[in-house]
């Protein structure tokens, strides 16, 4: 599998077996007893609560307290006084997911000023660099996740079409990614197909924008929604008004998936794997921690899921058995 | 919407009759407010030859113009707390792109030159110039529709893979042929049309020795050289807290001098750029002296310079060699130049110099070393933390200065706009009139602009 986005700076990607700990780090690390704080953007997600759990679990192996786990609900001001409500425990490190880039830039930064080493998950805040302010950021391929959503998209596309694209209102380094990403790719390779964009700040916007794009376009052949959640909303819209359109999304939550094995409207899911980048972040600040080198960027590429592939692409990404309705959906069990 | 927008700047520009010397104080007083040597009325009046009169005339010039706000208050100091009179540097901002071997970055600065968002792209090696710029232009136009709610656009700054030769016009007005054929590739002139703003264009290494001085490890270094060693080996260069151009605007090119080695000499580029490290972990995996390497190239079916130098991080013996070699060649030219210039700080940039500490290390030991003691006293050598940012954060402080500049400015100022200076109205006009142009795109555009 290979990496298609660079980090927020440029930077080349390391692979995520690029930090492992070996037996001794992990001894040293237990002696040490580590003390983290967890602050993530919300932990009302399938991928969300996934990713808290792979680091929670490698922490623990390691002898690490975690002290906290904040839930920011997608909200920078929440995220600002988490992180400083964090600080003052004093802890040796702060994993941080940040919800934005400017707005939770100096509550960051304060973070690193107070010498609590910092990694970050997904995005980096403006004028935060590594080395500096963070040790490392890990990431999906977001870029390659935009990628994989148009591929999947495209071969349900006929030609001269046009599709609808809902991204994310808020400057956020992994929607933005997804988003050029996804224009990228059909730029290349589907330059006769048309793409409509609308971008919802909040969750509820989500179905109104998909009727604006049904109203505007009758014939909207092909639909892209930014990760599941919302996607969940485009689908109810879609539902609502009795029309099948194709579908593609990122992040293989439960809701989609049903959906996809179903055959609604979802033709594929370009998809993370949340527990495991979990493990690497829970590892890259153990590593840095232990006062070891560790690449300031690390990705864990994505996963292109269609309904032959989705049985193997959720026991591997959600590591557990998968629910009845979707073996249902997909006729492996008879209801 | 373009023939509105042209009205409203042309008419603008025609009210805007400033009589000059009043134009070059609103210019001297914005740049004084600017760069933060003055905040309040008071030091306005003592920093320059302003009557408290002429201060309160420009300020209230300025602050039509949006480029002025004095709606906040400072700290009182035992009696009334004074107006503060800022510099608004979100009235407008510059788009900023970096074109690398491999790798293309684009961000929105505002008009203090602060990097506000960015995003980096993989591109194909080998891609024919007009094929380049189809894609810096599809890269730049995308970016840019993610961004496109904010203050409006005011110019675009590019730093490019190549030298470029001084000029003292404002604005570019074709494309500098860094490379064979990207004059005809029109880069420039397809970004005015497509943008309907001014473009200036430098060298990558001129804007990545500004990125690091301005906003990295040399902020306030009086003298830096900073070393980027990728493709090739170039170097920038500030002496005296100014950024060094040479007497043509070609400073740097290190990787051209001459190398003693054991296998023949060559350049530095031929012995530490990056297909020399390629091509010495290929050799490195025929010979069996690097086990690391020859177990990735078996999986993935390609070497990268990034894999060796994470190899060599990793410890592989192979790896580390081919690290070492190449930081020795690059340490042994630094540490003429360092005795020959006497910086105060080195840094270092690019994947070869930034995914180890290897690399660090043996040219810290070669400089110190190999340069004369009294100039290695002090002397600090380190990684840029600024990655590929460095390029964009200096193309937009390039920009930004030379928007700025008073010879520059006093031709737009009054306007309020510079969409309205001449110079860049004639370079329009000759677009609109000559060949070359591209209507799908102008359309496009002067939406967005």
């Amino acid at each position: 599998m290979t990496v298609l986005g660079l980090g927020p700076h440029g930077e080349t990607a390391a692979p995520p077996e690029r930090v492992s700990l070996l037996p001794q780090d992990i001894a040293q690390a237990r002696e040490r007893n580590f003390r983290v704080g967890i602050v993530v953007h919300t932990l009302q997600s399938d991928w969300a609560t996934r990713l808290v759990r792979g680091m929670i679990g490698t922490l623990g192996e390691c002898g690490a307290l975690v002290i906290d786990v904040a839930d920011c609900g997608f909200s920078a001001e929440t995220q600002a006084h988490a992180l400083d409500r964090l600080r003052r425990q004093e802890p040796d490190a702060i994993i941080s997911l940040p919800v934005a880039n400017a707005d939770v830039a100096e509550a960051h930064r304060r973070v690193s000023e107070d010498g609590i080493h910092l990694t970050l998950i997904d995005n980096a805040p403006t004028g935060l660099t590594p080395g500096r302010h963070y040790g490392s950021l890990v990431s999906a391929d977001n870029y390659g996740l935009g990628q994989m959503a148009a591929q999947l998209l495209s071969p349900h596309v006929g030609e001269r079409a046009r599709i609808g694209l809902i991204g994310y209102d808020t400057e956020f380094f992994p929607t933005d990614q997804r988003e050029i990403a996804f224009s990228a790719w059909l730029d290349r390779h589907r330059p006769d197909v048309t793409v409509d964009i609308r971008r919802f700040s909040a969750f509820a916007d989500v179905r109104r924008l998909t009727g604006e794009l049904i109203d505007r376009a009758p014939e909207l052949a092909g639909l892209f929604v930014i990760w599941d959640g919302p996607c969940h909303s485009a689908l109810a819209e879609l539902r609502h008004r009795n029309l099948r359109v194709p579908v593609t999304t990122i992040d293989l939550g439960k809701q989609v998936t049903e959906q996809l094995a179903r055959d609604q409207n979802v033709v594929g899911i370009a998809a993370q794997r949340p527990f495991q980048q979990g493990e690497v972040v829970a590892r890259a600040t153990l590593t840095h921690l232990l006062g070891r080198s560790c690449p300031s960027w690390i990705v864990l590429p994505g996963i292109a899921v269609d309904r032959d592939s989705v049985v193997q692409a959720y026991q591997t990404i959600w590591r557990e058995v998968v629910p009845r309705s979707i073996l249902e959906g997909l006729s492996i069990l008879k209801p | 919407m373009a023939t509105q927008d042209q009205e409203t700047i042309a008419s603008r520009a025609a009210r805007a009759r400033v009589p000059d010397a009043a134009t070059i104080s609103m210019v001297d007083l914005l740049n004084l407010l600017r760069t933060g040597q003055a905040t309040t009325r008071q030091e306005l009046e003592r920093a320059g030859p302003f009557s408290r009169s002429i201060v309160a005339d420009r300020l209230a010039l300025l602050t039509e113009l949006g480029l002025v706000d004095e709606s906040a208050s400072g700290v009182a100091n035992g009696g009334r707390a004074p107006r503060l009179t800022r510099f608004v540097a979100q009235r407008a901002r510059l788009l900023v792109a970096s074109i690398s071997q491999g790798a293309l970055g684009v961000g929105l600065v505002d008009l203090s030159g602060q990097l506000q968002t960015e995003h980096h792209e993989v591109i194909e090696p080998g891609l024919e110039p007009v094929d380049l710029a189809d894609r810096v232009l599809g890269v730049i136009r995308r970016f840019h529709s993610r961004h496109s709610s904010g203050p409006e656009l005011w110019g675009i700054s590019i730093a490019v893979p190549g030298p470029v030769t001084l000029d003292d016009a404002p604005f570019a007005q074709r494309t500098p042929d860094v490379l064979p054929g990207w004059q005809e590739a029109d880069l420039v002139g397809r970004l005015i049309d497509a943008f309907g703003v001014p473009v200036w264009v430098r060298s990558s290494i001129d804007a990545m020795t500004m990125g690091e001085w301005r906003a990295g490890l040399g902020q306030g270094a009086g003298g830096m050289l900073f070393v980027n060693v990728g493709g090739r080996v170039n170097a920038g260069l500030v002496i005296g807290g100014q950024l060094y151009r040479g007497a043509s605007g070609a400073v740097g090119l290190i990787g051209q001098t001459g190398i003693a080695g054991g296998t023949g000499g060559g350049t530095l580029d031929s012995g530490a750029g990056a297909a020399a490290i390629r091509d010495a972990g290929l050799r490195a995996i025929e010979e069996g002296r690097s086990p690391a390497l020859a177990d990735l190239v078996a999986r993935v079916s390609k070497l990268s310079v990034n894999d060796i130098c994470q190899a060599a991080q990793m410890g592989d013996a192979g790896s580390v060699e081919i690290v070492s070699r190449a930081a020795r060649l690059v340490g042994g030219t630094l540490a003429t130049l360092t005795s020959m210039l006497d910086p105060q700080l080195i840094v270092l940039s690019g994947t070869i110099a930034q995914s180890n500490d290897i690399f660090l290390a043996v040219v810290r030991e070669a400089v110190y070393g190999g340069s004369h003691p009294l100039v290695t006293r002090d002397l600090q050598i380190h990684r840029s933390q600024l990655s590929g940012s460095a390029a964009l954060i200096g193309a937009g402080w390039i920009g930004t200065e030379e928007l700025f500049r008073p010879a520059v400015a006093r031709d737009w100022l009054p306007a309020g706009t510079p969409l309205a200076h001449p110079s860049f109205a004639a370079i329009r006009g000759a677009r609109q009139d000559g060949a070359g142009r591209d209507p799908a795109q102008t359309t496009q555009g002067v939406k967005t602009a």
